[in-house]
C-alpha cells in the first residue's frame, strides 16, 4: 500500500487532480499491482453507491404529516360570494365522495379478508408499526370562528376537528330555519352518507390497521365532511 | 403533461399555469394531490434523510420536510422540476435538523486515524453486501459526504457550501469514506 499514492486515487477518479498530479498517479498505477487494484475498488463503491436504490419507510408515515398540515381554505365573506359550487352542487360530490367511499372501502375490506388466512390476521411485518392507528387517525379540523371574516385554517387533530364539527353542528341548527327544507334535507342527506363512509373506512383500518390508503381516506372523508359543514354554515351566515 | 387549475375567488379565476398535475392541485391546497406526490417522492426523501441523519431520525425529518413543502407550495413556480425543488428543500431540512442537533463539530472529525484501520482484506470478495448497512456505518460526517457526492452527485464545492466545510476537506472525507466502505464490502 503506497499511502501517498492512494489519498489520490479518489481525487484521481473524479478527475479533480491538476495535470501534473494526475500523470504522476497514472505513471505510479501503471508499476503498482496493489493502487491499481485500489483503484478499481473504489471505482466499483462509487457505482454501487450510484446505484443504490431508494428504500420507502418501513411505516406509512402519511398520517403523521397529514395531522400537521394546514389546508388554504377561502375566507367567509358575507359581502362577496368566496366560493362558485352551488349547494346542490356540493352535495352532488359529497354523494360521489361517499358512493367512491364506500365501493373503495368494501373492496378493500374483500381484499383484505381474501388476503388473511383462516384466523383473518394480517401480515404481521408490517401490522405492528401501525398498530393503534385508529384511535389517532387525524381529521380534518376547524378553527376559527364561521363569523371571523378571516381566511380559516384547517388542521388535522382529533380533539379539533371533533369540537369543530359540534360548533359547526350547532351553528347549522341553530341556523337551519334561514335555509329552504330541501336545502336541509339534502346537506343531512348527505351528510349522513359521509359518517356511513367515515365509519366504513374505520372498521376497514382495524381490519388492516397498517393500510396507508385506508388512513389517507379516512382523512379524505373526515376533511371532506368537515368542509361540507363550513360551506353548508356559509351559506346560513350569508342567508343573514 | 402542463395543467392549469382554477381556484373561484368571486369574479375572479386565479390559475396555476405551468405545474403538473398533482403539484398544481397540491399547490391550490389540494390535500389528496398533496398525498400523491408524497406517496410519489417519499422514498427518495426518506433514503436521503436515513442515509444523511440516520434511522433513528429518518422518519420524523422526513415528515418535517414534507410538511415544509406542503406550507412552501406557493412558492414553487415551476423554474425548476419539482423533484429538484423538493429534493433541495429537503436536504436544506436535513442541515438544519444536523445543526441543531450540534453534532457538526464532532462528526466533521478530520482525525485520519481511522484510516489507520484500514487494510486490504486478504481475501476479495464481491461488493455484494448490503450498501445501505455499509452507509450507515461509516463515521457520520464522511458518511453525510459519501451521501452527497456518490449517491446525489452533489459536487464538492457544493458540498463545501451546504456544510459549511472546505473542498479539501468535502475531499477528503469522501476518500475516507470510499477506503472505508471499500473494507466494509470486502469483509462481506
Amino acid at each position: 500500500m503506497h499511502d501517498q499514492w492512494t489519498d489520490q486515487l479518489s481525487d484521481y477518479l473524479d478527475d479533480e487532480l491538476p495535470e501534473h498530479e494526475r500523470q504522476a498517479v497514472e505513471r505510479h498505477l501503471a508499476e503498482c499491482a496493489e493502487c491499481r487494484q485500489t483503484l478499481h475498488d473504489l471505482q466499483r463503491v462509487v457505482a454501487a453507491a450510484g446505484a443504490v436504490p431508494a428504500r420507502a419507510p418501513a411505516t406509512d408515515l402519511w398520517i403523521g404529516i397529514a395531522d400537521r398540515l394546514d389546508t388554504r381554505v377561502v375566507p367567509f365573506d358575507r359581502g362577496r360570494r368566496r366560493f362558485a359550487f352551488t349547494l346542490p352542487e356540493l352535495a352532488a360530490a359529497a354523494v360521489l365522495l361517499a358512493t367512491l367511499s364506500g365501493a373503495t372501502v368494501a373492496l378493500l375490506m374483500m381484499t383484505a379478508r381474501n388476503q388473511s388466512g383462516p384466523g383473518g390476521a394480517s401480515d404481521p411485518s408490517v401490522a405492528p408499526a401501525n398498530a393503534g392507528a385508529v384511535d389517532s387517525t387525524p381529521a380534518s379540523d376547524i378553527d376559527v370562528p364561521l363569523d371571523s371574516g378571516i381566511v380559516s385554517a384547517v388542521s388535522y387533530g382529533e380533539v379539533q376537528y371533533e369540537a369543530a364539527v359540534t360548533d359547526l353542528e350547532r351553528a347549522l341548527e341553530a341556523g337551519r330555519g334561514r335555509l329552504d327544507d330541501t336545502t336541509v334535507s339534502v346537506v343531512e342527506q348527505n351528510l349522513s352518507i359521509i359518517d356511513r363512509a367515515i365509519a366504513e373506512a374505520r372498521r376497514a383500518l382495524q381490519a388492516d390497521p397498517s393500510n396507508g390508503y385506508l388512513s389517507g381516506h379516512l382523512v379524505e372523508a373526515r376533511r371532506r365532511k368537515l368542509e361540507l359543514l363550513r360551506r353548508t354554515a356559509t351559506l346560513v351566515a350569508e342567508a343573514n | 403533461m402542463t395543467t392549469a387549475v382554477a381556484t373561484l375567488t368571486g369574479d375572479q379565476v386565479q390559475t396555476r399555469v405551468g405545474l403538473d398535475g398533482d403539484v398544481a392541485l397540491a399547490a391550490s391546497g389540494d390535500a389528496s394531490a398533496f398525498e400523491r406526490l408524497y406517496r410519489t417522492h417519499v422514498a427518495r426523501i426518506h433514503s436521503l434523510t436515513r442515509r444523511m441523519l440516520g434511522s433513528e431520525w429518518a422518519d420524523e425529518v422526513t415528515q418535517d420536510i414534507f410538511v415544509r413543502t406542503w406550507q412552501k407550495l406557493g412558492t414553487f413556480r415551476g423554474d425548476s422540476a419539482f423533484t429538484t425543488w423538493l429534493h433541495r428543500l429537503a436536504l436544506n431540512v436535513v442541515i438544519e435538523r444536523r445543526r441543531a442537533f450540534a453534532v457538526q463539530r464532532e462528526r466533521m472529525s478530520t482525525d485520519p486515524s481511522a484510516l489507520d484501520q484500514v487494510t486490504v482484506p486478504p481475501v476479495r470478495a464481491d461488493l455484494r453486501v448490503d450498501f445501505e448497512q455499509a452507509i450507515a456505518q461509516l463515521p457520520p460526517g464522511a458518511r453525510e459526504i459519501f451521501v452527497l457526492h456518490d449517491v446525489e452527485g452533489y459536487k464538492h464545492r457544493e458540498i463545501a457550501d451546504l456544510l459549511e466545510i472546505t473542498s479539501g476537506t468535502s475531499k477528503r472525507q469522501l476518500h475516507r469514506a470510499r477506503m472505508l466502505i471499500r473494507h466494509q464490502l470486502g469483509e462481506a
